[in-house]
């Protein structure tokens, strides 16, 4: 008999955004936007403030148009600069150096770039020149699960070869913003940042070492999947999301979660984490009510949301964070990750520590 | 499942719990709190039932909680009362009717408990206390649910006092919804279950949370998480049925399990 599979684990986590932040009326007022429903979903959205990297206005106060180049331009620049920096504090608080490194993915939906981002980043933080690597490009928010589930299956593969996730995701590189209420809808929401994991499969690594990953379960919903997409707009990714997407992900939650416990043989109320995507406000509401969550279930998705935005695929990440600062796991505590994104496609992982 | 402190009996959808410590009063203690809410996952995960019915055996509802739990040369935590609350929430959020059917003395531990019931019917010799700030210790997560059903005014003046109320004056401060001469209180158990009619455990568990929250939430918070519910409650088979029936047309017969 084969011995049991070691399960791999996040054992260390950094995160990184861009120096500047913007309330949310900062953003209005330097946009000039004094359309009233547009300033309401600025307002309304529970978010304080985002990370931006944006233009200085120009001499008569109007912000400038960045063209699709700039935009492009500006992806590279700040993901390089931001996910350098998420990678550095990763490695920081782990007991691996970044030339101990053996596998990098790097996910990201707010640019595209040939080569990717991968070997930008092998190169200016030092990883070996014989890394494995893998770019996930254009998945959106919900990428950052589909990056985990990449990144654990080659630890899980690979005992005690350390691998690297990254969630790159600059989203004031991909704003078109014409006054129109479904560009205002889509640029009251997002923020840039960046967030590492490191996933290594060892079996002397205990629960104070991170969460075991244990199993995924994936739903693309068909029906949906032109409610979430990107349009090329004057040469711009411009983001259309539709009004019935929150409550369509309401609706399919419980399918892919349900499946993911009954697989474990667990029940809702045996998990004490929920890591959820801070997706919005009505999403969150809608995968409360669906799922029989708490307020408190949902603490580090609402804080992530209100400091940050809608920071895509890094967001899990951000909240995996918080939950880890709070220090209120325990040793035997279960926990089901949540991200949710264009697809329409719902991804689940379910944690143990 | 052997249970020690409580009873259940199941019958035609309905499955009754009942306290069953009579020589103490039906007082909680360290068993009983365990053991309620391992019976009540149990009821959630069996979905058997659409209604579940508290009663305490003997004479009295509940007494509240049992002193004696407490080593008496040990030092004290709230690790119990954390427990405590927990059985009592797994109650509260049990996806179908819950109904307190009081009998005699509702006290303490034993009011908490009613309160998180949908409804509460008692009988003409039924009284209720929070009595605990009286013995210098506090009414527990009474505190965070009576005032919602008598108005914080109400709520403090029996809280502090610790008086005791009689059923009649508890029917009229909104903590008991019907009140029966003793001899009808089967009856009138057997009434309030029959009033829930169509039992949607949906429509139930989202409504009776939207109204919990309601004290919490503010206005245009509330809204979004009415329409996350509602979205739900249209997407079942129940309300599909419900449109085409609204439109004349046939009604898929319920499959038989």
């Amino acid at each position: 008999m084969s011995p049991a599979a070691v399960l791999p684990r996040i054992i260390s986590l950094g995160t990184a955004h861009p120096p500047r932040s913007y309330t949310q009326q900062d953003l209005l007022d330097l946009f000039g936007c004094d359309d009233e429903l547009i300033r309401r979903f600025f307002t309304s959205s529970h978010i304080e403030r985002r990370y931006l990297v944006l233009p200085e206005p120009l001499a008569d106060g109007t912000m400038p148009d960045e063209d699709g180049t700039q935009l492009l331009a500006k992806h590279r620049r700040v993901s390089l600069e931001i996910g350098r920096q998420a990678i550095e504090r990763c490695l920081e608080s782990s007991p691996y150096s970044v030339s101990e490194l053996d596998f990098f993915a790097c996910v990201s939906s707010t640019g595209f770039l040939c080569p990717g981002l991968t070997a930008y980043l092998i190169e200016s933080t030092g990883m070996r020149d014989n890394i494995h690597r893998a770019d996930i490009l254009g998945m959106g928010c919900n990428a950052g699960m589909n990056g985990i589930l990449t990144t654990s299956q080659y630890a899980a593969a690979n005992p005690r070869s350390p691998a690297l996730l990254l969630a790159c995701e600059v989203c004031s590189a991909a704003y078109v913003f014409d006054m129109t209420v479904r560009t205002g809808v889509v640029n009251s929401l997002f923020g840039d940042a960046a967030a590492a994991a490191l996933v290594v499969a060892d079996e002397t690594l205990t629960a104070a070492d991170g969460p075991q990953l244990l199993g995924f379960e994936s739903l693309i919903v068909h029906a949906a999947r032109d409610e979430m997409r990107f349009e090329l707009e004057h040469g711009k990714f411009s983001f259309y999301l539709g009004w019935e997407v929150p409550y369509l992900i309401g609706e399919h939650i419980r399918t892919p979660v349900l499946r993911l416990l009954e697989r474990f043989g667990l029940k809702r109320r045996d998990i004490s984490h929920w890591i959820v995507h801070s997706g919005g406000k009505k999403v969150v509401d809608a995968i409360r009510y669906n799922l029989g969550l708490t307020e408190h279930d949902v603490r580090h998705t609402r804080s992530v949301l209100r400091n940050y935005g809608n920071i895509s695929s890094a967001s899990i990440l951000f909240s995996l964070a918080e939950l880890g600062r709070e220090g209120v796991v325990c040793e035997g505590d279960w926990g089901v990750l949540i991200a949710m994104g264009p697809g329409v496609s719902i991804e689940t992982g379910l944690l143990s520590w | 499942m052997k249970l020690e402190t409580i009873r259940v009996d199941r019958a035609d959808g309905v499955a009754t719990i009942t306290l069953n410590r009579p020589d103490q009063g039906n007082a909680i203690n360290v068993i009983m709190v365990r053991e309620l809410e391992q019976l009540c996952n149990r009821l959630e995960d069996g979905a058997a039932d659409r209604v579940v019915v508290l009663r305490g055996a003997g004479d009295a509802f509940c007494s509240g909680i049992d002193l004696r739990d407490f080593p008496p040369d040990a030092k004290p935590d709230v690790r119990g009362f954390s427990r405590w609350e927990r059985a009592c929430r797994t109650l509260e959020r049990l996806p179908m009717v819950t109904i307190a059917a009081i009998d005699g003395e509702c006290a303490g531990g034993g009011l908490q408990l009613a309160l998180t019931c949908d409804a509460r019917v008692a009988t003409e010799r039924a009284s209720f206390s929070l009595h605990e700030v009286r013995d210098g210790f506090l009414p527990g997560m009474g505190t965070f649910r009576l005032a919602k059903f008598i108005g914080l005014g109400r709520a403090r003046f029996m809280g502090l006092t610790g008086r005791r109320i009689e059923a009649a004056e508890a029917l009229r401060l909104g903590m008991v919804d019907r009140l029966t001469p003793v001899v009808d209180f089967d009856d009138a158990v057997r009434a309030t279950i029959a009033e829930f009619g169509a039992i949607h455990p949906d429509a139930i568990e989202l409504t009776r949370r939207l109204f919990d929250e309601s004290f919490e939430i503010p206005y245009e918070d509330f809204v979004g998480c009415f329409l996350a519910a509602q979205h739900r409650a249209i997407q079942t088979d129940a309300f599909k049925d419900l449109v085409r029936r609204a439109h004349q047309l046939d009604v898929p017969r319920p499959k038989d399990d």
